[in-house]
């Protein structure tokens, strides 16, 4: 694995009306991490992720992101590796079909034409968009959208995802679908930085958690460590999954005290009925 | 600045506590489409010239002219093109009179004239009008022409209009950052339309959902409606507004009985040397500038 994929120096930035939206930053994600961001809304979440691919630029510190100064590097060539999918996939789609939406950023990166329909074809595969390929983007559902415009990043195989609220205005099939893909995609081994509100998706799809809290940092761990620290959770009116909620009540020798899934607590809950 | 925050064109209240702030709306209108009816009375440059002046003033004491410079600074280059193309094709029944040659064009004394004039009309008629809007919350606004008997639904078209304007522009934005987060390079007119598609179909989108929701609350619906915000016309709102409809009285009737002596087009010779100079400063000005916005647009 490589160490140090992102790395947040001292990272400081601050809106031009005054708002200093991030403060203090020291983070580092290895390569291969899944790392979910989490807090209130206006904590800094957003806007410490968009310095990842270089769309805000830091006013103080550094961010570094597979070696690249993010300060000195453009968007364009940061895309390469950092692939960021927008939390409304409307703000994405232009094409007139699904093929010519993934194409974009590949013929962004001046591949050729063959590699190009390879990446298509790929990201085709990976998504099952095969039936969608001639579609219109704006003629398919809002969750099938989604999938386009993360589809649409993939195809650029960058090293780094970014996805930004990605089970918004989904129900629960749609979670899981997320859910689902987030695990078939860690399998390729990217470093996949998720930001949601969604605590059962940060749960059940992230290896680690950062907690922000009015610019700062105030947590970083396993979904288990910070869904037990229960002054992060105070600090940041955050509330940890239902089933592992319920979990830390049922004090029973033999339970989970800190469940992140349902299966986790099923059968050793089972077992003393 | 974040590149977030993106405000292309910023025709958007301006928040302040100038006595332009806290007049009535009603008497700044008067002002507004006086300065209209004055600049279409005239193509005097010097009187348009005057209106223009006076209301760059009127910005600076309310505060607002560091918006309006943002403004002038993206707007007036393009606007210049006006110079170039009235200087080639004077909008002034003929003959016209030549006074310089640039390769196969010809520059007419009438068309630097007009070219001027026009450019002066421009700035002069519109300039009252963006300091209304950027000294006035737009629900005063919607009180007051709601007061004056202004029908509902067109003082509500006027007032959404005014407020999708922020909206769309934080949309383009964003979208901007979409695209070139999938390493959009953004150069010139072939890199909007990434841009362009999503912004307006947002938009429709946006609009169809904001008609569903107003008709769910009512809106269009028969009788008197109440309004939350009440304003109120002071002695001095009374004042300027009845000094606004005489000055605009006045001043028309004045440019109008003296349009003769205010025509200048014949007395005004410009020098060969001049009119090549203006023509082709306009003309370099319109086309940098242009090409400037257009990079911006998709620059960090």
């Amino acid at each position: 694995m490589v160490e140090n994929l992102i790395v947040c120096e001292h990272l400081w930035h601050t809106y031009a009306g005054g708002v200093t939206a991030v403060q203090d930053v020291n983070l580092k994600i290895d390569a291969g991490e899944v790392v979910g961001v989490i807090g209130q809304n206006g904590s800094g979440k957003t806007t410490l992720v968009k310095h990842f691919n270089g769309l805000l630029k830091p006013s103080q510190g550094k961010v570094e992101v597979s070696g690249l100064d993010v300060g000195t590097h453009s968007v364009n060539e940061l895309s390469r590796f950092v692939g960021y999918v927008f939390q409304n996939p409307n703000h994405q789609l232009f094409a007139t079909s699904v093929k010519e939406e993934l194409a974009f950023g590949l013929n962004n990166l001046g591949l050729s034409a063959a590699a190009v329909d390879e990446g298509v074809d790929r990201a085709v595969a990976f998504f099952g968009l095969d039936r969608y390929l001639t579609t219109h983007p704006y003629r398919l559902s809002f969750p099938l959208r989604k999938m386009v415009a993360l589809a649409a990043i993939y195809a650029m195989q960058p090293k780094v995802y970014i996805l930004d609220e990605p089970t918004t205005g989904q129900d629960h099939i749609g979670v899981t679908l997320v859910s689902n893909l987030i695990a078939k995609l860690r399998e390729q081994g990217p470093t996949i930085v998720v930001v949601s509100h969604d605590m059962r998706l940060q749960a059940e799809a992230t290896d680690r958690l950062i907690v922000m809290r009015r610019a700062e940092i105030i947590g970083d761990g396993t979904p288990k460590e910070i869904f037990s620290d229960h002054a992060v959770l105070e600090a940041t009116n955050l509330h940890p999954p239902q089933i592992t909620r319920l979990s830390q009540l049922i004090t029973k020798p033999g339970l989970p005290n800190t469940a992140l899934t349902v299966n986790e607590i099923a059968a050793p809950l089972a077992s003393t009925l | 600045m974040a590149q977030m925050d993106y405000m292309p064109i910023p025709i958007v209240l301006i928040p302040g506590d100038s006595f332009f702030h806290r007049l009535h709306p009603i008497p700044k209108l008067i002002w507004s489409i006086g300065a209209v009816v004055l600049a279409f009375a005239t193509r005097n440059p010097l009187v348009l010239g005057v209106v223009f002046l006076g209301g760059l003033l009127l910005f600076v004491l309310s505060g607002t002219w560091r918006g309006y410079g943002r403004f002038i600074a993206i707007l007036f280059p393009i606007s210049l093109s006006l110079m170039v193309f009235q200087s080639l094709a004077p909008a002034f029944p003929p003959p016209w009179t030549p006074i310089a040659q640039i390769g196969p064009f010809t520059i007419y004394n009438e068309g630097v004239y007009s070219g001027l004039s026009l450019l002066a009309r421009a700035w002069a008629a519109s300039n009252l009008a963006i300091l209304m809007v950027m000294t006035t919350h737009p629900s005063d606004m919607f009180a007051a022409l709601q007061s004056i008997g202004m029908p509902y639904e067109l003082n509500f078209m006027l007032m959404a209009s005014l407020q999708l304007i922020p909206i769309v522009q934080r949309e383009f934005g964003i979208v901007v950052s979409a695209q070139r987060s999938r390493a959009m390079m953004a150069h010139g007119f072939a890199a909007l339309l990434p841009s362009m598609v999503p912004v307006f179909a947002g938009t429709i989108e946006r609009v169809q959902q904001l008609s569903m929701s107003l008709e769910s609350r009512g809106f269009g619906s028969k009788g008197e409606k109440t309004s939350l915000r009440k304003i109120r016309a002071s002695t001095t709102d009374w004042i300027v507004g009845i000094v606004g409809v005489c000055v605009t009285v006045l001043s028309s009737f004045l440019v109008i009985r003296y349009r003769h002596e205010l025509d200048w087009s014949k007395l005004i010779l410009m020098p060969p040397w001049l009119a090549v100079s203006i023509v082709l400063g306009c003309a370099g000005t319109f086309v940098v500038s242009t090409v400037v916005l257009m990079r911006r647009a998709g620059r960090e």
